[in-house]
């Protein structure tokens, strides 16, 4: 193979390579976030798509329970969009010490008052919540995970 | 059921799972420029040449001066003591002390990063190296220069020594789940040291470091990647990559390799729903044989580490087996050393794919830790107030750089094993029958990255 045939086929290579990444990559406009809004299935309870650009912002609330020192149904992930305003609340039957971690956020909750955790999801990536107390009585201390994403 | 506690204490932030259409378009894209690379390869080997020049000389003396070295020693003496001091006089949290960020962040992953840009820096800060010349210097002057010459290194031992290491600093960092707590991290860094020394002792300083001490082969390795040598009293550039075909395939080396895949292999996979689905299961199986809740899990992880190991060990040797199959007269073991150097590159992205967020968030921590080494409250430099930016990097940007790593690990991988193939066979057909081979295992390698970036919390 001459030193032209070689050049070529990797010129080649790469414009299909590039051509293959433009077709398969999603989208990152308005209509993605319809496909988005099903894909995060359980936790569009949200008012989303293109209403939220014109309406006042609605923060999506997550709920979690904690009894006995552990999450109902486990340590579950609540999804956020990047950007958008994020509402945990969590509730226990026993006094907890919760931290959300990489926002650095410190809440208490008591029996009859729950903790509210209230940001602006700007960093992306994924960060547990712990409970504190449950971890100084030797238990597992993951509450939940926060989960941040572009769609 | 077991209680499901992960060790990682330190990690504050997880990386989100590439999405399945990048996954889908990097895999295509691996298999694509590896018969694009097997089709415009050069047909001459090129990397197993001499080429080096020495760097313009004042900048050349200054990075080779005797002074220079003395104080990139005192500096790596200053640091250990201070990883055992705050480790164990510190407060036992692991984020809010020293020890842990620096030991598991800042030396194991940003020492990788400064290896290959900047050559092998780590034996200049080597403080084990560093301890034992100042005190074979002072034992020379106490005895008058009638000092016992040390053992020779036996042949056999090779780069064994290393590997073993290595899988016992993963097993601290993944499978112990107290690991990262800063008094383990200080007694541990005690335990290494004075084994250190005694087999400096042994067998002489120079002749440990460059076989047997595990840290000080790990960062060179990933240092022969890189285009900056010294040679005797000269810095130098030479071929990116070529001094990896330089490599002596010593005994050990591809266990040293299969450790070095392997553990970030299980790093990964251990966050994937394969592995958090079976892992209570095994740990029941220990909990049965009397084993305690805690040290059931730890058992768990320890044979998934050694399980991942093994997987890297078996997929290399089956593409060693499969090379020694098209003929050329090569023995198994002859060829599995004549290709283990190709994993380095492969080796380094994993590293760089699966941590190189952990360096850049965790990093930053560096800041706060020095003012407030023992997480006492006090603030040396002023900066025990500074927190971790974590928007420094979006999703997006983390998956393509991730995609990114992986893909050019596997075209320098593949580019050494081409230039070997070359130099190693006669026959240039039989050189690129066995190349087949050699591309599958890479592809294999490669895949198993990609699958793992997008497991990881999913």
């Amino acid at each position: 193979m001459s030193r032209n045939q070689r050049l070529g086929l990797v010129a080649l290579a790469v414009a299909a390579a590039v051509a293959a990444f433009v077709i398969v990559k999603p989208a990152n406009n308005e209509d993605s976030q319809d496909t988005a809004k099903e894909a995060a299935g359980k936790t569009a309870k949200t008012p989303t798509g293109s209403d939220a650009a014109t309406k006042p912002e609605q923060p999506s609330v997550q709920r979690i329970v904690i009894r006995g020192g552990k999450p109902v149904g486990g340590g579950r992930e609540l999804r956020f969009r990047t950007g958008e305003l994020a509402r945990i609340e969590v509730s226990s039957d026993a006094p907890a010490e919760l931290h959300l971690h990489g926002y650095d956020i410190d809440k208490e909750a008591r029996p009859g008052k729950p903790a509210g955790f209230r940001f602006r999801a700007k960093a992306e990536g994924a960060f547990e919540i712990e409970n504190h107390t449950a971890e100084d009585a030797g238990q597992d201390p993951l509450v939940a995970r926060v989960v941040v994403g572009p769609s | 059921m077991i209680d499901f506690v992960v060790a990682h204490g330190l990690v504050a932030r997880s990386d989100l799972p590439i999405p399945q259409w990048l996954f889908g378009w990097a895999a295509a894209l691996v298999l694509v420029v590896s018969f694009v690379g097997l089709a415009v390869l050069w047909p001459e080997p090129k990397l197993e040449r001499e080429w080096w020049r020495p760097l313009p000389r004042p900048l050349s003396r200054l990075v080779a001066s005797r002074a220079l070295d003395a104080a990139c020693g005192a500096i790596g003496v200053g640091l250990l003591v201070l990883v055992v001091y705050s480790g164990l006089r510190g407060v036992q949290t692991s984020a809010a002390n020293f020890a842990p960020t620096f030991v598991y962040v800042i030396f194991w992953l940003g020492l990788v990063l400064l290896s290959v840009l900047f050559g092998d820096v780590f034996k200049a800060f080597n403080p084990w190296r560093a301890i034992g010349r100042a005190v074979a210097f002072a034992a020379r002057l106490a005895s008058r220069g009638d000092l016992p010459a040390p053992l020779d290194y036996p042949p056999r031992l090779g780069r064994w020594p290393a590997a073993l290491g290595l899988l016992l600093f993963a097993a601290l960092e993944l499978v112990v789940a107290d690991g990262d707590k800063p008094q383990n991290v200080a007694i541990a860094t005690l335990v290494y040291s004075a084994l250190t020394f005694v087999a400096m002792a042994l067998y002489g300083v120079e002749a440990w470091i460059a076989r047997g001490e595990a840290f000080s082969v790990y960062f060179n390795l990933f240092s022969r990647i890189g285009p900056l040598e010294r040679r005797g009293g000269e810095l130098g550039l030479r071929q990116p990559l070529s001094g990896l075909a330089k490599l002596e395939p010593l005994p050990g080396t591809v266990a040293l390799l299969a450790v070095m895949i392997g553990s970030v292999t299980f790093d990964g996979a251990a966050e994937s729903p394969l592995w958090t689905g079976i892992a209570p299961d095994i740990a029941t199986l220990f909990r049965d044989l009397g084993f305690s809740p805690a040290h059931a899990l730890e058992a768990a992880f320890g044979l998934g580490l050694l399980a991942a190991v093994l997987l890297v060990f078996a997929l290399y040797r089956l593409g060693v087996e499969g090379a020694r199959s098209v003929g050329g007269g090569f023995s198994g073991e002859r060829l599995a050393g004549a290709f283990v150097h190709s994993l380095v590159p492969i080796a380094l992205a994993y590293v760089a794919a699966h941590y190189f967020t952990l360096l850049l968030f965790q990093g930053q921590a560096l800041a706060f830790l020095v003012s407030d080494p023992l997480g006492d409250g006090s603030d040396l430099f002023g900066t025990a107030g500074r927190t971790i930016d974590y928007g420094l990097i979006g999703a997006n940007a983390t998956w393509y750089w991730q995609v990114g790593f992986v893909v050019a690990g596997h075209v320098a991988a593949l580019t050494l094993a081409h230039d070997r193939a070359l130099a190693l066979y006669d026959d240039a057909k039989l050189g690129v029958r066995s190349q087949y081979w050699m591309l599958a295992v890479m592809v294999g390698f490669t895949s198993l990255a990609l699958w793992l970036l997008s497991q990881a919390n999913a």
